[in-house]
């Protein structure tokens, strides 16, 4: 484990060196509350250092073993961070984000402070900051804090579970993340005309994200949107295989 | 000596799990087949913030992201640390000696 001090607290790193003829940096960004980077480390770090990336993951502020401070969830707290962690990584040149979800988010709005900073972005299940993707994540925080207030129960019939759960229950009960979050100041949307870099959205079929992409291709009418049937929001975990299919021949058109 | 070459690395791997463990790790018994979540109670996280600390002992001869890729989230907390211990020795065993 790697720990590192950025933005005044400190982030679990991890990085996976690339693998032959270094072509580009990608950093990949997970989900909110029981996610973690091990979705990303599992599923794409290694293809991805085959393609020649440099592949560095952090846990995101108040999960995994990254700090939980009380306070300091507004979006600019994660982008802040992601700044931070990009100095620390020493990379000047543009760089592919990858974000699950919320980490998508995060990667939409580091795009929107910094559009030539970014090589390219792919989301799976996410949006950029607008007004409608942040009051559907204000219900899903507000779901997720009254399923946990039972955290006990459950963990008790599921033990193997018991640990994540705890943690991202005291991610929404101790820290002010549930209010904090959705009222975030997000990013005009004049600020995504200066995203001109490739981006590919992936959405399960059986979700509502996808409900989104119309209003992501407004901001970026560069993005591509594919749809996977069958998968909920967890196409990550869940569908690894399709993932890969649809990203490593993606990014190989766009990286060379 | 590969029987030696194992004990060195699981008593490694073994010092690497504790720490990632903290306290909770200090009398744990760790042994070729401990698995990391039934006997350890390593979560997927866990499992995967090994990664820096192999780095740091191994270098880049032990390719981890290799070993765990195609795992998810569930099946690596089925892994024995003898499988990562075995990944570790095979690995060095494929790197050209230097003296």
């Amino acid at each position: 484990m790697s720990m590192v001090r950025a933005n005044g607290i400190a982030q679990h790193v991890e990085e996976v060196p690339p693998i032959g003829a270094h072509r580009g940096t990608v950093v990949l960004i997970h989900g909110m509350t029981s996610d973690s980077m091990a979705s990303w480390f599992l599923t794409l770090a290694h293809p991805l250092a085959e393609a020649g990336l440099r592949v560095l993951l952090y846990d995101l502020r108040g999960h995994g073993r990254s700090a939980r401070p009380a306070t300091g969830y507004r979006l600019d707290d994660f982008v802040d961070d992601l700044e931070a962690l990009l100095a620390h990584w020493g990379v000047d040149g543009p760089v592919h984000l990858f974000g699950n979800s919320f980490g998508g988010t995060v990667a939409f709005a580091y795009a929107a402070r910094h559009p030539s900073a970014v090589a390219g972005i792919v989301t799976i299940e996410s949006a950029p900051p607008t007004g409608e993707w942040f009051t559907r994540m204000a219900r899903r925080l507000a779901r997720v804090t009254e399923t946990l207030a039972d955290a006990d129960a459950v963990a008790a019939s599921r033990p193997l579970m018991a640990r994540r759960m705890r943690d991202a229950s005291a991610l929404l009960a101790q820290t002010s993340i549930g209010e904090e979050l959705p009222a975030s100041a997000l990013p005009d949307a004049a600020a995504f005309a200066a995203v001109d870099c490739p981006v590919l959205c992936l959405y399960g079929g059986e979700s509502a994200v996808k409900e989104l992409a119309t209003a992501t291709e407004r901001l970026l009418p560069q993005s591509k949107h594919v749809v996977v049937p069958g998968q909920k929001h967890t196409l990550l975990i869940k569908a690894p295989d399709q993932v890969r299919a649809e990203v490593l021949p993606w990014l190989a058109t766009h990286v060379h | 000596m590969p029987l030696d070459r194992t004990t060195t690395i699981l008593a490694d791997v073994a010092g690497m799990l504790r720490s990632v463990l903290g306290d909770f790790g200090d009398d744990a018994e760790i042994t070729m087949d401990t698995t990391f979540r039934d006997d350890l109670g390593m979560e997927s996280i866990d499992v995967v913030s090994l990664a820096g600390r192999l780095q740091a002992r191994y270098g880049t001869s032990v390719n981890f992201a290799l070993f765990v890729s195609g795992l998810d989230v569930e099946s690596v907390g089925e892994l024995r640390v003898g499988q990562l211990v075995d990944y570790i020795a095979d690995s060095l065993a494929k790197v050209p000696a230097t003296s």
